[in-house]
């Protein structure tokens, strides 16, 4: 049990009872906070699995860009911060049923799987080796992710924009 | 970088630089019109024949581009340029200029013409994604490829905001959508656990090896089933298509109906086919790889999803929930001929879906031009419409008729090389639960001609004339659908020099 | 590599602690006696009256999905940066094709005025209106009004 062990199940925690908190809280800006624990979590899951650059990018992208989108997203409707969310379950005997299936059957494969290993390494910066492939073997992919930006940025400015009356 | 394999990799992709750069072109036209966009969907237009041209003339060449994985013997890349793909890429492109010039004449549009520069571009970056998605064959591409042509249809599906039911389409489409995208990338990963790579080659070969888990494999099949199957709107995972069909604008509809299931689709044939065939026999079945049993599941859910479209098409008055509903039982048609594994039934996909698409964007477009007259969906509007609409009528009696698959339209050929492939295959429970589905929509569909002919048109309803431009464009679709009934080998000869995969 | 996580994880476990132990001791220390008064909400000695939520500008949100977007564009950016000298004008090509891209984007949201921010409109004065309106006073000054009222949707 050593220092990397018990990190990791330091930022595991903290991941998980975020993520609860974040489904079970009935005021929704609360639960937006507690999304941002969640996203630290999982930053410091990477930084433990050697993917600095993907580290960053998290906390760059989505505590830095999509948690703040999403709080605007909360505060503009402004009736609903105050009004609690109805987190009772309907159907509480097929959902378990379900989930439990579910549960299990993730379970049973995380554990039992042969999964395809590599000798573990040193951890080394990845960014050089990202940018290596991002030029050569994945030059397609990055470039119709360039388009794929162009059209989220043209379709979503499109329907959030306020329309002047002419 | 290699400088030839390069060279080579971006001819094999001209088709999708020359979007690429047509939407570019649309964009910066937008910017630059304030007020006067007409010329904007004739550069659409324009896009779009260009590009066909260079698909057709490049149909016979085939290879590899972006060389990525490689074995001792053989190199493999991400995107494959073959028949199968060029096919695809055909029926997207002329299905596109066709949405496009009803897109011209619709009247919703014209509400907002403002915003349509946004409205083409927006079709472009589906079309892109489209066509990517039919020539990819590394599972990263196939998702990004698929999130370009979801992200544009969820923005279409909702583009007009101008009644609570066109958001209310667009926000069920893009919830749904999210999800399944989210089930399938964790598919996606499970399957790169498994194999340690995402090329589909290479993910046959290391399949074919000892040590798979067939539990995890299924987990992981299924998984990617609910991405796929949300494209082509198979059951369980058709839940959106009512809605979506009903409430989004009609040309975007009859869209969704037609190209979006041909992409998913197009991805099904590649993942089966590429993945799981270890070789194809003489009489042209395939031999899967034992580890994931592809027909019962395809015959499960092509049984579900034809049943379930048919049924539920029956209740229906709106007129756009029915043709949605009806276009669930065709997509359960079509899962039905690939359930048969061979190609026969690749064959009878293609050909099917030539005449579907017909059909389908006629009988839309029809719908189309009475709701903006009469601005009335629903199925009692229709009342006496066949006397004071002849030109309508006579065309909604063919396309409906081909719809339900009787001679001498389109219709019936395509279900005709349906049902060859599923007998030849033996299928014959499945081919007898097909027939029912068939008598069963046999009601649905004449029953809007019952409306049109033989009830008496009430006080209210005015009469519907649909201009020139409109009258040549439904010719278009209408001619074809009874033409391609009686003389057919052409099209039979072109899909089947078609169905070529590259590698297999 | 961890190590230098490891760092910036104590400096993170640290600036938590400082924090918490700040504010934990000040709750320890002062006076608790809330009143009905005390505890309602500071407005400058007025009566609170209604909600704080106020209605918000839904410029901000159009402006943050904005940032969104070219963020990740930034994210893409960095690892390319590291290497496109290796790959020679190739590498350059690839990763000018991606900003073109991203820079006819940025065009687009400038022209179609995504990026505009709400501005207070002047009113100016027109003269025959003041003359108009001082025929009915006694007073000599004409004065000047010049009224700016901000525009906010």
């Amino acid at each position: 049990m050593d220092l990397y062990d018990i990190i990791f199940y330091l930022f595991a925690l903290l991941t998980l009872v975020s993520a609860y908190f974040v489904v079970t809280n009935k005021n929704i800006v609360h639960s937006a906070f507690f999304l941002l624990f969640t996203l630290f979590g999982i930053a410091g899951l990477y930084v433990l699995l050697g993917a600095d650059f993907l580290a960053v990018v998290q906390i760059m992208v989505y505590v830095g860009g999509i948690l703040i989108l999403l709080l605007f997203g909360v505060m503009i409707t402004n009736k609903i911060t105050n009004v609690s969310i109805k987190t009772g379950t309907i159907h509480i005997i097929p959902a378990a049923i379900v989930i439990g299936l579910f549960a299990g059957a993730l379970a049973s494969i995380m554990v039992k799987t042969q999964w395809q290993t590599e000798s573990a390494k040193i951890p080394f910066t990845t960014s050089y080796a990202l940018g290596k492939s991002l030029i050569t073997e994945y030059v397609l992919i990055f470039e119709i992710l360039g388009i794929l930006l162009l059209i989220a940025l043209i379709g979503a400015a499109s329907i959030a924009r306020r329309e002047e009356k002419e | 970088m290699d400088l030839t394999s390069l060279n080579n990799s971006l001819r094999l992709i001209t088709p999708e630089i020359i979007l690429s750069i047509f939407l570019v072109i649309v964009v910066v036209v937008d910017l630059i019109l304030k007020s006067n966009k007409k010329v904007i969907p004739y550069l659409a237009v324009l896009g779009f024949a260009v590009t066909g041209i260079v698909v057709i003339s490049s149909l016979d060449s085939s290879g590899f581009a972006f060389i990525t994985a490689s074995t001792s013997s053989k190199q493999f890349g991400m995107f494959a340029h073959d028949p199968l793909g060029g096919f695809f890429k055909l029926l997207i492109l002329s299905v596109s200029i066709f949405i496009v010039l009803f897109t011209i004449t619709s009247s919703e549009i014209k509400q907002i013409h403002l915003r349509s520069g946004e409205f083409y571009a927006l079709m472009y970056g589906m079309v892109l994604g489209m066509m990517v998605l039919v020539s990819a064959v590394d599972l990263i591409l196939i998702y990004v490829a698929l999130e370009l042509l979801s992200l544009s249809s969820y923005v279409l599906a909702g583009f007009t905001k101008l009644r609570d039911r066109n958001s209310e389409a667009a926000l069920k489409y893009m919830i749904y959508g999210v999800v399944s995208s989210g089930l399938m990338l964790f598919g996606i990963s499970i399957v790169y656990g498994l194999t340690g790579t995402t090329n589909l080659y290479l993910i046959n070969s290391l399949l074919q090896g000892p040590q798979i888990n067939i539990l995890t494999l299924l987990f992981a099949v299924l998984l990617i089933m609910a991405g796929v199957g949300f494209k082509i709107s198979a059951v369980p995972f058709h839940f959106w298509t009512p809605d979506v069909y009903e409430g989004a604008p009609i040309t975007i509809t009859a869209y969704l109906s037609v190209a979006s299931k041909a992409a998913g689709f197009a991805l099904l044939i590649r993942v089966i086919q590429i993945g799981f065939v270890s070789f194809v026999g003489s009489d042209g079945f395939w031999n899967l790889i034992p580890v994931f049993d592809w027909k019962a599941l395809l015959v499960l859910l092509s049984v579900l999803t034809m049943t379930l479209g048919n049924l539920s098409a029956l209740w229906q008055n709106n007129l756009k929930r029915m043709l949605a509903y009806s276009s669930i039982a065709h997509a359960g048609y079509l899962i039905l001929a690939l359930a048969t594994l061979s190609t026969q039934g690749v064959v009878a996909v293609l050909i099917y879906f030539i005449f579907y698409a017909l059909m389908n964007l006629g009988a839309f477009y029809i719908v189309m031009i009475i709701a903006d007259r009469t601005g009335s969906e629903d199925i009692d509007d229709y009342d006496g419409l066949g006397y004071t609409s002849s030109f309508l009528g006579v065309s909604l009696i063919i396309l409906l008729v081909s719809l339900v698959g009787l001679p001498p339209t389109a219709g019936f050929i395509g279900k005709l090389y349906l049902f060859i492939a599923v007998l030849d295959a033996e299928m014959y429970v499945v081919a007898v639960i097909a027939v029912l589905n068939t008598v069963v929509s046999l009601y649905y569909y004449l029953r809007v001609l019952k409306h049109m002919y033989l009830t008496k048109a009430s006080d209210s309803t005015q009469s519907v004339r649909a201009s020139g431009g409109e009258k040549i464009i439904l010719l278009l679709l209408v001619v074809p659908t009874l033409l391609f009934g009686i003389y057919f080998q052409p099209i039979v000869d072109f899909t089947k020099s078609c169905i070529t995969v590259l590698g297999v | 590599m961890l190590t230098e996580f490891g760092k910036i994880f104590v400096f993170i476990l640290l600036a938590v602690a400082f924090v918490g132990i700040a504010i934990f001791a000040a709750k320890l220390i002062r006076p608790h006696r809330p009143t009905q008064e005390k505890l309602t909400t500071y407005e400058c000695g007025e009566n609170p009256e209604g909600t704080p939520w106020v209605q918000f500008n839904i410029r901000f949100y159009v402006v943050a999905l904005i940032f969104l977007i070219f963020d990740v564009e930034v994210v893409l950016l960095f690892p390319w940066a590291l290497t496109y000298q290796d790959y020679g004008l190739y590498g350059f090509l690839a990763g000018i094709i991606f900003l073109v891209v991203l820079g006819i984007g940025m065009a687009y949201e400038w022209q179609k005025g995504d990026l505009e921010w709400a501005r207070p409109k002047p009113n100016i004065p027109y003269l025959s209106n003041l003359i108009k309106k001082n025929t009915d006073q006694t007073s000599e000054n004409i004065i000047v009004e010049q009224t700016e009222t901000n525009q906010t949707t």
